[in-house]
């Protein structure tokens, strides 16, 4: 093989990275945006997107990387994500692994843009996590209504020191809908209170519903962890059994990120046990319901789960 | 630099560096041996995490990359105990160290979200965000430096081995009787696959990777039968491949990664269809060319047997097509054809041969005779 090809490669490399080193990273940042103009804000997930766009009413374009329906365990970032990534001057996101590798990254970008991760809003005791590793949080932080509030002060002010001259108008929405979430927690009590103390038990597929349950007085009981690496072992689907039977359940759950089969096999699995359990519906863990339709908003998405848990238990 | 040059540079560093190790790996049939390692490191990051406590990038790399190395060794030690086909030492190897880490997640760490795609794979699409930094100073994307780093790697391997690369890649026993040792060449080599294979997992994810690593060298493979071309091909072929993926990405908005691996299946396609020696267009034009000098000399047998037999007044194009059922059209070329060579002429009732015919039967006969002694 010609030597001289490789030879060019090795010679160009250091250059090409002292050019680099150099740039100051990342284009954009709070100055670009004095064009004026509405501010572009970037969302992880649209539970995010959806409370940002609420605040931020119409002096912010909102966008959200993962659309509808899509497991932030299998999203990919397409060519349209780096340049939406590059333009936002306000990138926020959830934390605590629920991105995985791109939240490595996006908390690297806070040295050139304004980057804000949703759950340090949550103080560290309120935050689950299992007794065997410390530090590693249960991300599913939305599903706790009163916890979800905490992270709308952080964004108003976040909009706020990028756009001063709209910040009354953040402050009043950002008010108006920490009224409407606490309005959103007390309905979730009161449906939750209508299915009898005993048979409040949400069997589900993976392990999203831990803060939900935690705040609203459920016991959750999870076919999988939080990790899907590991697929439901046999013992698990005993597990679960065990406490449908046990405590009679009526109904249990499946989302739309975990296949339908083995939550099936539990309702199976029970029936050979002479009780008999109904799947109660899907749904909502870690993604909205499509754009336009009531599941895809935050409050719609809570109250479909919701009255979709309270119908069936009931 | 802007995100797009960051972009096409990483792309090409990853397509160029698989494509050099991959050559050696499509020749020693162990093509599959990338894509053994993205399962085999689960245990890997599992273990790294056990120990550390955390999933930061640096020690689910460290961790991936020693079941790297332990996978190649693995599948090497198979390989040479000459029990198993290379395919199934592959086989064997990747889902017994995958199946470890699968019962290690499940018993240890089910409450953490412990994956190969959130802790171990990144995204070409991030390369331009994750930003390197010394001592507080960035000094560029950190993709640029890993994969360029595995690349110079690659690059020195090949350069300063090549001879020895190729000898053990075609003839291991004439390897060792010239003096140096092919095991070791041959470990230095995975060695080399498995850090670059890790290396850009963390960088770029997993199928532009798998897909580099093979698709590339198979299509140089294709073109060329010498190794050296086989090489620059490849790279060629893998940095054309980032670049023609990363606009098709662009345009529809959709996976870079991705795309970039598409268009190297697609170069593949277009080689197996169009190269000049293996390609299928190359082989069906050779069929159809070895087809119609076989209808030709058939026909001229044919009538060189009747003239044998003092009938010498020719056979018609109807005789013919019942003969040997090739139908009016066929017929027809075929004796256009011999005719223009002027190996028959028309006569009374139809056809007859010429004595250029004759000789041109006679002499098939004699290389047919030829062939066969």
């Amino acid at each position: 093989m010609s030597k001289s090809s490789l030879q060019c490669v090795l010679l160009a490399f250091p250059s090409v990275l002292a050019s680099t080193g150099c740039d100051p990273g990342v284009a954009g940042g709070p100055a670009a945006d004095a064009s004026g103009g509405p501010l572009r804000v970037l969302a992880t997930t649209g539970m995010i997107a959806d409370v940002a766009a609420r605040i931020a009413g119409p002096h912010a374009r909102v966008e959200a990387l993962m659309g509808p329906g899509v497991d932030p365990h299998l999203y990919k970032a397409s060519e349209g994500d780096v340049r939406r990534l590059e333009a936002a001057v306000l990138v926020l996101y959830n934390g605590l692994n629920l991105e995985g590798k791109l939240g490595d990254i996006l908390g690297k970008l806070a040295r050139s843009k304004r980057v804000l991760a949703l759950s340090d809003s949550v103080p560290r005791d309120r935050l689950r996590q299992p007794p065997e590793f410390a530090g590693h949080h249960d991300p599913h932080v939305w599903f706790d209504v009163a916890l979800w509030k905490l992270t709308v002060g952080p964004i108003a002010r976040a909009l706020a020191a990028l756009d001063p001259a709209h910040a009354a108008d953040f402050e009043r929405n950002a008010a108006e809908l920490e009224r409407d979430l606490a309005d959103l927690d007390a309905w979730v009590e009161r449906r939750v209170a209508e299915v009898p103390a005993g048979h409040r038990v949400l069997v589900t597929a993976h392990d999203a519903f831990g803060y939900f349950g935690r705040r609203y007085g459920i016991d959750v009981v999870a076919l999988q962890g939080i990790s899907t690496a590991a697929e439901a072992a046999i013992r698990d689907v005993e597990r679960v059994v065990e406490v449908i039977v046990k405590r009679q359940v009526k109904a249990i759950f499946v989302e739309s990120s975990v296949p339908r089969r083995t939550i099936e096999s539990v309702v199976r699995a029970c029936a050979a046990r002479g009780h008999a359990v109904t799947i109660g519906g899907e749904l909502f863990s870690d993604a909205l319901g499509a754009a336009g339709t009531r599941e895809g908003t935050y409050r719609g998405m809570v109250e479909h789960n919701v009255s979709a848990i309270v119908g069936a238990l009931r | 630099m802007s995100s797009t040059v960051v972009i096409l540079l990483v792309g090409s560093f990853v397509a160029a560096s698989c494509a050099l190790v991959g050559s050696f790996l499509v020749l020693r049939r162990l093509a599959l041996l990338g894509d053994a390692i993205s399962h085999a490191v689960l245990p890997g990051i599992v273990v790294a995490f056990l120990l550390t406590g955390s999933r930061a990038p640096l020690p689910m790399v460290l961790g991936a990359g020693c079941l790297g190395v332990f996978t190649v060794f693995l599948v090497e030690v198979l390989n040479r105990s000459r029990r198993l086909q290379e395919d199934a030492s592959i086989g064997v190897v990747f889902p017994a160290l995958f199946s470890v880490g699968v019962i290690l997640v499940s018993s240890l760490a089910a409450q953490v979200d412990l994956d190969t795609d959130c802790v171990l794979y990144g995204d070409i699409a991030y390369a331009p965000s994750d930003v390197l930094d010394v001592g507080g100073v960035p000094i560029g994307p950190k993709a640029l430096w890993t994969t360029g780093a595995a690349l110079v790697v690659d690059a020195l391997l090949v350069l300063l081995l090549y001879k020895e690369l190729k000898v053990v890649s075609f003839d291991p026993a004439l390897a060792s009787s010239i003096g140096f040792s092919p095991v070791l060449v041959h470990y230095l080599l995975m060695a080399a696959v498995s850090l670059t294979v890790v290396a850009s997992f963390e960088s770029v994810g997993s199928i532009l990777v798998v897909g580099m690593l093979v698709v590339p060298p198979a299509t140089a493979y294709l073109l060329t039968e010498r190794l050296g071309v086989m090489l620059l091909l490849a790279v060629a072929i893998g940095v054309g491949s980032s670049a023609a993926g990363y606009a098709f990405a662009r345009w529809y908005e959709c996976s870079i990664g991705g795309a970039m691996a598409a268009a190297a299946g697609l170069a593949f396609v277009a080689s197996a269809l169009a190269s000049p020696r293996h390609g299928l267009l190359a082989r069906y034009l050779k069929h159809r060319r070895l087809g119609a000098r076989l209808a030709g000399h058939l026909v001229l047998l044919h009538l060189s047997g009747r003239a044998a037999e003092g009938e010498r007044r020719g056979l018609g194009p109807r005789d013919l097509e019942a003969r040997f059922r090739w139908g009016r059209v066929r017929t027809a070329r075929v004796l256009g054809r011999l005719e223009a060579q002027g190996l028959i002429e028309p006569a009374a009732a139809g056809l007859r041969i010429t004595p250029a015919g004759e000789r041109a039967v006679e002499q098939a006969g004699t290389a047919a005779l030829a062939d066969r002694r």
